[in-house]
């Protein structure tokens, strides 16, 4: 099956033998081609590249082309205030002292809409027939609370009657994105709406029940699969939310996702998360995304109606080779959770013996790897120092160690080496989880002739 | 006789209206202001900020008691004479440099004040230097940091630097939250506390100030 077909297989409610993988990479996936995350929100040349680089080293199942809440409220009127490791933050709300109720709709052609289609027809064309396609819109709550900030909060309580109106025109707003979206090849429509975990079940049923189930019947009539996100702790509005009947949900990891799918499977309704974003992605090593990952699969009665993601949209600065152990961790379990279970226990010694290092007759190129056969990264990796080793010869030795084999995990722990895939040269860590061009390699092995 | 009881219930569904004519009742009916506040008004936000904890209530009913506080808190406060009014700690607060999110700063400083607590808002967007800056004008027991992103929760380090580099560290709390915050994360940049939710950060912030 490609991932494509899997994760329509999921949300088609479907029992299918694998977990479906959806890295939630926005501007992280400018990381992956040295672009800031103003350069990937601003420069279709630049997004496209770098989403293609995320299709290639991540091995995506589903694949968000962009993850950024403020598109339409840019359009909108909202100021902006731009960063370059992270999106945009809405700076301004133009309805922050009036309860009038707009009537302007979005074009096709307006803001960074005409970019964002750009992107998503390029990867249309070139992934379309192996990776589910993810259209971002902003739902109409966090939408309403950009334009009107967070009197809305308190609107809800004293002026309800508005509250439902300009919840009504962003589902207007809502409903036009997603049609542009799902006209630009997107197969599923995610409808982002952190902010739903902020509010009681009772507010949800009364302002957000009906216009949310209104744009997922719109997206399903419109042909394309739905989503519904939600950041924060969203316990509460788990059952309410999938009584709005979208296809999937996806938490973050302020939600138990084992709790939360027993209440998505009553519903039949495909629940979707929950890797930690800062203290696992960004800060964890990468055996403890792996480890992570294995127990968050392991943790929930089935795996059925179930997509593993990132809680929500990847900070900037996550280590690629983080990403690339979750991924690992969902398409591989079994061989990784033996892994982490050898890395774990300390009764492996490592049997070998290291070159000596610097004393060596030729250089001497290492390549470590989670497995150079099934991990995308790795396999790039290998074939680089493949390469290498063709356009050297005997001038150079080269080996791999996969981490498949409890010897490996060893060597790694005694070497102290902490990525994978990495490319050691001499003893020394070159190159880890980036794929390095030849050029550069080639010039780094001439080094040490 | 003025009942606290119904007026807490009043502030806690938010009848604004209603409590500040409670309050100015209780003060024509000789009612201490200062027992109006501990007992009803205090009292309810303590509730409220419980119920938060615990996830009974949420964002709109934490906003709209703290309104109905301060209707009831302008009608006490020119009735409190000084000794009335004991300072139990002044905190400066704001979101960092770079973050615009301010709803959980927000409610941060809703729970301080319903503690007693002096809250000094600097808003969102705020340096480490104008942290430092205000607490030293303020003489703030404590530094309370909010970020939501993961790219300016690093500014709090920025913050603990800039009050060591003042000479104030050992006399100020700095206290550390938000979204991507942990405990971890607090300990890693020589934070003092950092707790999930501002109930628990109010609870905190008044053990601090009363040591």
């Amino acid at each position: 099956m490609t991932g494509k077909e899997k994760v329509l297989a999921v949300l088609n409610k479907e029992k299918i033998d694998s977990i479906p993988w959806l890295p939630f990479a926005g501007v992280h996936a400018g990381k992956l081609k040295g672009y800031t995350a103003r350069e990937v929100s601003t420069d279709a040349e630049k997004l496209i590249k770098s989403l293609r680089e995320v299709n290639k080293l991540y091995k995506p199942d589903g694949q968000p082309v962009m993850f950024d809440l403020q598109i339409e409220a840019e359009i909108l009127g909202c100021d902006l205030v731009w960063s370059e490791d992270a999106p945009p933050t809405v700076a301004s709300h133009p309805l922050s002292e009036s309860t009038d109720i707009p009537d302007t709709i979005p074009a096709a052609t307006d803001g960074r809409i005409p970019l964002s289609i750009e992107a998503m027809k390029a990867m249309k064309a070139e992934f379309g027939d192996t990776t589910a396609l993810y259209g971002l819109i902003t739902g109409p709550f966090t939408l309403s609370s950009h334009l009107r900030g967070t009197n809305i909060f308190m609107d809800m309580i004293m002026n309800p009657d508005y509250v439902k109106d300009l919840l009504s025109y962003c589902v207007k707003v809502a409903k036009a994105v997603s049609g542009y979206y799902i006209e630009a090849g997107m197969d599923v429509i995610a409808v982002v709406d952190p902010l739903i975990s902020q509010i009681s079940p009772d507010h949800f049923e009364e302002f957000m029940a009906v216009p949310f189930a209104e744009v997922f019947d719109f997206i399903r009539s419109s042909g394309a699969k739905s989503s519904f996100f939600v950041c924060g702790n969203a316990t509460a509005n788990i059952a309410p939310m999938c009584k709005t009947n979208p296809d999937s949900i996806s938490v973050d990891e302020n939600v138990d996702l084992a709790a939360a799918k027993k209440v998505t499977d009553e519903h039949n309704i495909v629940i979707g998360g929950n890797i930690p974003l800062t203290s696992v992605m960004l800060f964890g090593t990468q055996q403890d995304n792996m480890k992570n990952t294995v127990d968050l699969i392991d943790s929930v009665d089935n795996t059925d109606l179930l997509i593993i993601a990132p809680g929500c949209d990847m900070p900037y600065d996550i280590p690629v080779e983080n990403t690339i152990g979750v991924q690992q961790a969902v398409h591989q379990t079994e061989q990784i959770r033996e892994m982490v279970k050898n890395y774990e226990g300390s009764e492996i010694e490592f049997e070998g013996e290291l070159p000596d290092y610097a004393n060596l007759e030729k250089p001497f190129i290492e390549v470590f790897t989670l497995d150079s056969i099934t991990c995308a990264a790795c396999t790039y990796m290998k074939a680089s120092a493949v390469d290498i080793k063709e356009h050297f010869g005997d001038k150079v030795d080269m080996v791999e160690y996969k981490y498949t084999e409890p010897q490996n995990i060893a060597r790694c722990k005694v070497m102290e080496v902490k990525q994978l895939p990495s490319i050691y040269i001499n003893g020394k860590l070159k190159y880890s989880s980036i794929i390095p061009n030849r050029s550069e390699f080639i010039a780094e092995v001439e080094k040490c002739l | 006789m003025a009942d606290f009881e119904k007026i807490s219930e009043l502030m806690q569904k938010g009848k604004a209206d209603e409590v500040k004519q409670l309050c100015a009742d209780a003060l024509e009916e000789g009612v201490n202001p200062k027992d109006v506040l501990d007992k009803a008004l205090l009292a309810a936000m303590n509730i409220v900020g419980e119920k938060f904890k615990n996830n009974e209530v949420f964002v709109p009913e934490v906003l709209i008691a703290a309104r109905a506080m301060n209707f009831g808190l302008e009608v006490l406060k020119p009735a409190m004479v000084d000794d009335d009014i004991e300072e139990i700690g002044k905190v400066v607060i704001g979101t960092v440099k770079g973050d615009l999110h301010d709803i959980g700063k927000n409610l941060v400083k809703i729970m301080f004040e319903g503690k007693g607590l002096t809250v000094i808002d600097l808003g969102a967007d705020v340096s480490a230097d104008k942290f430092v800056e205000a607490a030293v004008n303020e003489g703030a027991n404590i530094i309370a940091c909010s970020a939501l992103l993961t790219t300016t929760m690093t500014q709090m380090e920025s913050v603990v630097k800039a009050a060591e580099d003042a000479g104030i560290r050992d006399k100020v709390t700095i206290m550390v939250g938000g979204a991507p915050v942990t405990e971890k994360f607090c300990d890693s940049i020589g934070a003092d506390i950092y707790t999930a939710d501002a109930a628990t950060a109010s609870e905190k912030a008044l053990e601090a100030c009363s040591k």
